[in-house]
């Protein structure tokens, strides 16, 4: 009996927060006799009458790092708390605040008879500028390239062209260089040990070249795509057999 | 011995091996010079310190001489016990009996004294019993020892072979070398002595070549925050400065006498390396190979007026030869496989190349004669030999192998013979070897 009561007080307290926080711009006094009076369900009358309370934010929407200003004014209270850093205010006023989230500020107001709340919402926008899209796409594919979305494209000996199954990779390395436009990214060619150093930083430039030239045929903007040669210098398998050259003589991609 | 044979019968199968002896093309002599190099002794007296730099001193000259490829040595243990310390106490018979029958005997001696160290030095003619060399060295630091032991070997080797070379003692070998996490340009004395890193960029350097005044390297790199390879000129006493290319590429450059610097790169619209070369004043590089296929690794010949190069245009990478502006292009090299790495011989003659046989993974050293085609392999057995370089003389060959287990850098002489491990401390490659100053030529 004591617990469903307990649980009726929860749900009674959650529908009014979400009615609290539904009302943006016009806030309504939520101040409810019943629920104040919960506490002595079977007592006498109030004294004195119930507090009642309303909360405005504006602007309700704002950039973080911008501020808001919160006004509230009250009836019959002889304590007024906000939440969220707040504190204790006056019966009426404005505070100014600049939350880094999205936040909804509750006012109390209370007296011996009673409670009432009202609560203001301010949402918090990301700043919409350039800088942070650029990030998040590069953040995004480098995850793509972690989880092995965007995967490396392998050659024969000696060969900068692109087999069918080269192509299928990098048309599917495409589809995630198209969804963050945002992210540059590098080209890297790449020779097993066998040729020499002086051709196989040509030829790794030609893998390179043709990997990149391929994916600007996909339709990826050619200033998106850095191509750089490394050779026989950055081996992805130590060893001199088939199984390791066969890995090291690829094209593959790093986010700038 | 069977396998032996098989291999022999390949080489001979495929008209590749050449009956010649390489000796007697690049050494034409008619009988080596007899050499005797006795230790030399204290001047005065016998203090640790003087003891201490004539260890060094007998063992770098010993080793100089050796190299130099000039002359018979007969080991020390024929030597007439009496020390030798000036030219009075040469007893000439003594170095004319048959097991020794010297020559040339040289010998002196080494005082170290608190403000300064002497070295006197004597070469003497032991048929008629002539000085043909007396020398006095004064140093204030017996850290040069090293170097008067170079200076002398090398005046040894000019006046005994009668100013066909002026040595290789004294000079100096750039190269690549990985330490760490950076692979820098370094620079060393031709013996593996007295290394000094030249560059200090964080990044990948490689490929460094000497001006012709040995003032100047240049290399290319890739620098850790700059995603393009640079060409740099460095003051090898100073900074480096970059030279502008057209792209990303840019790999393998070389200086003319003349100051003018070959080198493979592309345009941006160009798929494929080709040859640019920046005039000596410097400003924009020209392009003179644009046929398809990589076109890389220019060589000058010692006139300028010819570059030696790799391009694969008809298949694998092969040794061709142009003029300086593109015209009478020809291929120097026909055995398919895959070359790399062309050094023109300071006296024009020669290409050297590496060379990886079709379907093998191992590259060999390889001499091709420019007037006649004809090919010599220098090398042969356990790893992978590749970027030689010549010595400024033309008598010695530097390379890396991985013989040893890591890539490091080896001297030989230019037969194939007398061959010297100089680097043992990280991976070292790509090792070029000073040109002689022609301003300081000894003798002039």
């Amino acid at each position: 009996m004591k617990r469903s009561l307990y649980a009726l007080l929860v749900l009674l307290i959650a529908v009014t927060l979400m009615i609290g926080a539904g009302c943006k711009k016009k806030s309504t006094p939520i101040a409810r006799a019943p629920v104040a009076s919960t506490d002595e369900p079977s007592g006498p009358p109030p004294a004195v009458a119930s507090p009642t309370v309303e909360l405005n934010a504006a602007p309700t929407t704002i950039k973080r790092g911008e501020e808001s200003k919160l006004s509230w004014k009250s009836t019959n209270a002889d304590s007024i708390v906000i939440d969220n850093g707040v504190g204790n205010v006056a019966t009426q006023g404005t505070v100014t605040v600049a939350p880094l989230e999205s936040t909804t500020f509750t006012v109390t107001a209370s007296n011996s008879g009673g409670q009432a709340k009202a609560s203001a919402r301010i949402t918090v926008v990301r700043d919409e500028g350039p800088v942070e899209i650029i990030e998040t796409d590069v953040q995004a594919l480098q995850k793509a390239i972690d989880e092995g979305l965007v995967n490396p494209v392998y050659f024969a000996y000696d060969s900068a062209e692109l087999s069918a199954e080269a192509k299928e990779i990098l048309e599917e390395n495409s589809k995630w260089f198209r969804r963050y436009p945002g992210a540059r990214i590098i080209v890297e060619g790449h020779c097993d040990e066998r040729g020499s150093e002086e051709y196989n930083l040509a030829l790794g430039d030609r893998r390179s070249q043709s990997a990149r030239d391929y994916l600007i045929q996909l339709g990826i903007p050619g200033d998106r795509l850095e191509g750089i040669s490394y050779g026989e210098e950055r081996p992805f398998v130590q060893g001199s057999n088939e199984s390791a050259w066969s890995k090291n003589r690829r094209a593959h991609f790093v986010v700038r | 011995m069977k396998a032996k044979f098989l291999i022999l019968l390949i080489l001979l199968g495929s008209g590749f091996l050449q009956a010649q002896d390489p000796d007697a093309v690049i050494f034409p002599k008619p009988t080596p010079t007899r050499l005797a190099v006795a230790d030399f002794t204290p001047k005065t007296s016998s203090t640790p310190d003087t003891q201490t730099a004539l260890n060094v001193f007998n063992q770098v000259l010993l080793d100089d001489l050796k190299f130099s490829a000039f002359f018979e040595l007969p080991s020390k243990s024929f030597y007439p016990l009496k020390p030798l310390r000036t030219p009075q106490d040469v007893i000439f018979e003594n170095w004319q009996v048959p097991t020794l029958d010297i020559d040339f005997l040289a010998f002196g001696s080494v005082q170290v004294d608190a403000t300064v160290t002497v070295v006197e030095a004597y070469v003497y003619d032991v048929k008629t019993r002539q000085q043909v060399i007396g020398k006095r060295y004064t140093i204030g630091d017996t850290t040069l020892i090293r170097r008067v032991a170079h200076e002398f070997a090398d005046q040894v080797v000019y006046e005994l072979s009668a100013g066909a070379s002026q040595g290789v003692a004294k000079s100096r070998i750039a190269f690549s070398s990985l330490k760490g996490d950076s692979k820098e340009i370094w620079v060393m004395d031709y013996d593996g002595a007295n290394g000094r890193q030249i560059s200090f960029n964080g990044g990948i350097n490689k490929f460094p070549e000497w001006s012709a005044d040995n003032q100047m390297l240049v290399y290319v790199a890739k620098l850790p925050t700059v995603n393009r390879w640079q060409l740099f000129l460095h003051e090898v006493d100073g900074r480096p400065t970059e030279i502008e290319v057209t792209s990303s590429y840019v790999s393998s450059p070389a200086f003319a006498r003349d100051g003018r610097v070959a080198f493979s790169s592309r345009t941006q619209s160009s798929r494929e390396a080709d040859i640019f070369i920046r005039p000596a004043g410097g400003g924009p590089a020209r392009n003179i190979t644009n046929a398809r296929g990589i076109d890389t690794s220019p060589s000058w010949s010692p006139t300028g007026a010819q570059i030696a190069f790799i391009s694969d245009r008809t298949g694998g990478p092969q040794v061709w030869v142009m003029d300086a502006d593109g015209s009478n292009l020809r291929q120097l090299v026909t055995e398919g496989g895959h070359c790399d790495s062309p050094d023109w011989s300071p006296d024009g003659r020669f290409v050297l190349y590496s060379w990886q046989a079709p379907r093998q993974w191992k590259h060999d050293i390889y001499l091709a004669e420019v007037a006649t085609g004809k090919l010599f392999q220098l090398t042969s057995g356990f790893g992978t030999n590749e970027s030689p370089h010549w010595s400024p003389d033309g008598r010695h060959i530097a390379f890396q192998s991985t013989r040893t287990g890591t890539k490091q850098i080896f001297i030989m002489n230019a037969d194939g013979r007398n061959l010297k491990q100089v680097t043992t401390y990280g991976i070292n490659e790509s090792p070029a070897w000073a040109p002689y100053v022609e301003a300081n030529r000894l003798g002039q």
